[in-house]
């Protein structure tokens, strides 16, 4: 199907193929978001090394991506981070993975790298709820893209996120309009009632936000705000498939602006053929005038 | 923020091969398939329903998630779709090296694009490549989608020839760096023998030669199937003539010395190959015996398998360079590039250049005989290059191209295709020309 994953299959799979074959490389990957990864031996085959860069790091570390950082990859990473980037990780080939049967873990596990230092603001606004607020905490913003920003905040009973998403195309704006709408419509359905409430908006900032500076005034940019209630985070698996979810929704919404794309293209491309075929039939049969010319 | 990495895309008849350039290699190569839910394989391309909001019984319901189904968005591409294959209808949008059914393989791209490399398309230039002879038409019809579809910074089609040229200048044979050659370019479905002179295809002496790579493992396949005692497992069968194929293959110079060879010695050239029944998972073994020699030996004896092609290989090439215009027969013999996963075997660079060297002097030799020993020809050099980069030449080619300076000066952008329209991709800055 068309679902994304939260980790970077393209990671993954260089990893694990590393794994298993010792030899030189130096591979160079990106993600969405900006995110470039790095993949090389600098000292011996045996020494595999991975860099991350992330445009906003500075940012996610003050909301603790280092922390996050440390939490889950703190046996691989490497004494030195490599100039121009932001995160390494080093693996010894010889005796990291002590079974082969780890590797696909292991890999799958760096595979979430940038889904690990993404989620630390999300994780923070969360651990705020925890200590019950009285009122609201304080704003996070994340720039996670050029001009683009994630905006967190904490309340008494609820964690709101705030995308400000740009389309650079008029046709991608409509159809981002729509399908947004949309998304705020099928809320309504019985069936997915639990599904965090979404408020989207075009140009207008949402209150919460609406003090900040720099706020871009465009017809191109719109805003989404999900509202995530305790149901939402308490639940500790929960909590990380709500991260996961919500830190693709960016990627989604224009991945799905692109399949609407080319379903409206087909659609066009069944329709010119119609009238073509109509077109075909419709022209004078040219044999007659032949025939004359011979006859005479 | 920096520019990120180009992404170069080479979509093959059989297999895609996609990554980021600036890599030695392609990070992903899967097959050139797209299952869909759509009834009715292959034939004329399905029409998609129309959404139900546009027609004018338009239901009571308030959102249009529940009017229209999502079969369009229902795919897999590549090895899932092979392994879906159960319940999904697998078409193959390439035929012949060129793109047959638009439709899917729009949705192929967007699936390549987001879900395999997970880059968003609006921050990247592309490279995308085509074949020899493709017409203007499909390149339009490609910068289309590009450009609007997934409204892409910047986008250069190559002709895979051209690439496959340029990666040969790795090898420490190739002194100087032309773009003046012969490329033998054989993938899985068809060879093609291209001239290339300083960059430009010399369409009128284009050949294609019915052999590739799934010819030969099918005459694998039936060569095991006629010697073999144990039965291999009818389902495995077509994977273990490949992977006997690419592990013990090679060409011999002679093939009656060969077979003498293997008689006197058979416990030094036979070999076992050890296969799991992927049913039962119980292992059995498999002989290997002039399979390894004779598989890539059609090439140059077609005549063991076909019966309606019958020109060797080496023939092949000395029509190609014989029908090429007269002043660049030199550089295209001196330049003889080989690329393409069939291409692969030992020495079959070797004994190309032998034969086809034998062809020629034998020619030069008649003319100075002809002409009563008076006219003494200047001996021509006839050199094949293999290197290490020949399984994913064309890709290669690509990332070397997309990694110079000059690719985002050659490469068109959003804004010169909204200034133009399609027609811009007629148009090579390289060559400044339309093509």
């Amino acid at each position: 199907m068309i679902l994304l994953e939260p980790s970077s299959y393209i990671l993954e799979e260089s990893l694990l193929q590393r794994f298993t074959r010792y030899e030189a490389v130096d591979i160079q990957l990106v993600d969405f978001d900006g995110v470039r990864y790095h993949l090389s031996t600098p000292t011996s085959r045996t020494e595999l090394l991975l860099s991350m860069a992330v445009p906003c790091f500075e940012e996610l570390v003050s909301h603790g991506a280092q922390d996050i950082i440390q939490k889950e990859y703190s046996a691989h990473l490497a004494p030195e981070v490599e100039q121009g980037y932001n995160v390494s990780l080093k693996f010894d080939l010889e005796n990291v993975p002590d079974d082969s049967g780890k590797y696909p873990a292991l890999a799958k596990r760096i595979g979430l790298l940038k889904r690990n230092v993404f989620a630390a603001p999300y994780e923070k606004a969360f651990k705020e709820w925890e200590t019950e607020l009285q009122e609201p905490g304080s704003l996070m913003t994340i720039h996670y893209r050029e001009e683009e920003a994630i905006y967190i905040r904490a309340s008494e009973d609820r964690v709101t996120v705030i995308f400000s998403t740009l389309f650079k195309e008029e046709m991608d704006r409509i159809f981002g309009r729509v399908f947004l709408q949309e998304f705020v419509d099928a809320r309504r359905l019985a069936s997915i009632q639990n599904a965090p409430q979404v408020l989207y908006s075009n140009r207008e900032p949402p209150l919460e936000i609406r003090h900040l500076p720099n706020l871009k005034d465009d017809e191109s940019v719109g805003y989404v705000t999900f509202v995530l209630f305790p149901r939402h985070f308490e639940h500790p698996e929960v909590r990380e498939k709500t991260i996961s979810d919500i830190q693709l929704f960016r990627d989604y919404l224009h991945y799905h602006i692109k399949c609407s794309k080319a379903y409206m293209h087909s659609r066009m491309r069944a329709r010119v053929q119609d009238f073509l075929k109509v077109l075909n039939r419709a022209k004078p049969e040219r044999t007659t005038s032949n025939e004359k010319k011979l006859a005479r | 923020m920096s520019r990120l990495a180009p992404v170069v895309i080479d979509n093959g008849t059989g297999y895609t091969k996609m990554g980021f350039a600036g890599n030695s290699g392609p990070q992903f190569v899967i097959p050139t398939v797209i299952g869909t839910r759509e009834a009715g394989a292959g034939g004329a391309p399905n029409v998609p329903k129309k959404p139900a909001f546009l027609s004018s019984s338009a239901s009571a319901s308030s959102h249009l998630a529940s009017k229209r189904g999502i079969e369009d968005l229902d795919f897999y591409i590549g090895d899932k779709a092979l392994s879906n294959s159960k319940t999904y209808n697998l078409n193959y949008p390439i035929r012949h090296g060129q793109i047959d059914n638009w439709d899917h393989m729009e949705r192929y791209w967007e699936q390549c694009i987001f879900k395999y490399l997970r880059c968003e398309p609006e921050d990247h230039y592309f490279l995308l490549t085509e074949p020899p002879l493709n017409a203007p038409e499909n390149r339009e019809n490609t910068a289309e989608i590009f450009f609007e579809s997934f409204n892409i910074q910047g986008l250069y089609i190559a002709v895979q020839a051209v690439l496959a040229l340029a990666a040969s200048w790795t090898s420490d044979k190739v002194t100087d760096q032309t773009l003046t050659g012969t490329v033998i370019d054989s993938g899985d479905g068809v060879t093609h023998v291209i001239p290339v002179a300083e960059g430009y295809v010399i369409g009128s002496s284009i050949r294609h030669i019915p052999i590739a790579g799934r010819d030969i493992t099918a005459f694998v396949q039936q060569l095991l199937r006629e010697h073999q005692e144990i039965a291999i497992p009818p389902e495995d069968s077509l994977d273990v003539a490949r992977r006997i194929k690419e592990q013990y293959s090679y060409v011999c110079p002679d093939i009656v010395k060969e077979f003498k060879r293997f008689d006197q010695e058979p416990h030094k050239y036979f070999k076992q190959f050890e296969a799991v029944h992927s049913g039962t998972q119980r292992p059995y073994t498999v002989d290997v015996g002039y399979e390894r020699f004779l598989a890539p030996e059609i090439f140059f004896n077609p005549e063991i398998v076909s019966s309606d092609f019958l020109t060797p290989l080496p023939q092949v090439v000395d029509q190609v360079i014989q029908t090429s215009p007269i002043d660049t027969r030199r550089g295209l013999y001196k330049n003889i590039v080989l690329s393409g996963g069939s291409t692969m075997f030992k020495d079959f660079g070797k004994r190309l250049q032998r034969d086809i060297k034998h062809v020629v002097d034998g020619r030069v030799q008649l003319s100075e005989d002809q002409s009563g020993g008076h006219l003494k020809a200047k001996p021509i050099e006839v050199n094949v290059i293999a290197h290490k980069k020949q399984r994913h030449a064309v890709w290669f080619g690509g990332s070397l191209m997309a990694c110079t300076d000059q690719f985002y000066t050659i490469s068109h952008t959003k804004a010169e295709y909204e200034e133009y329209g399609p027609s811009i991709a007629r148009h090579n800055r390289v060559f400044n020309s339309l093509a």
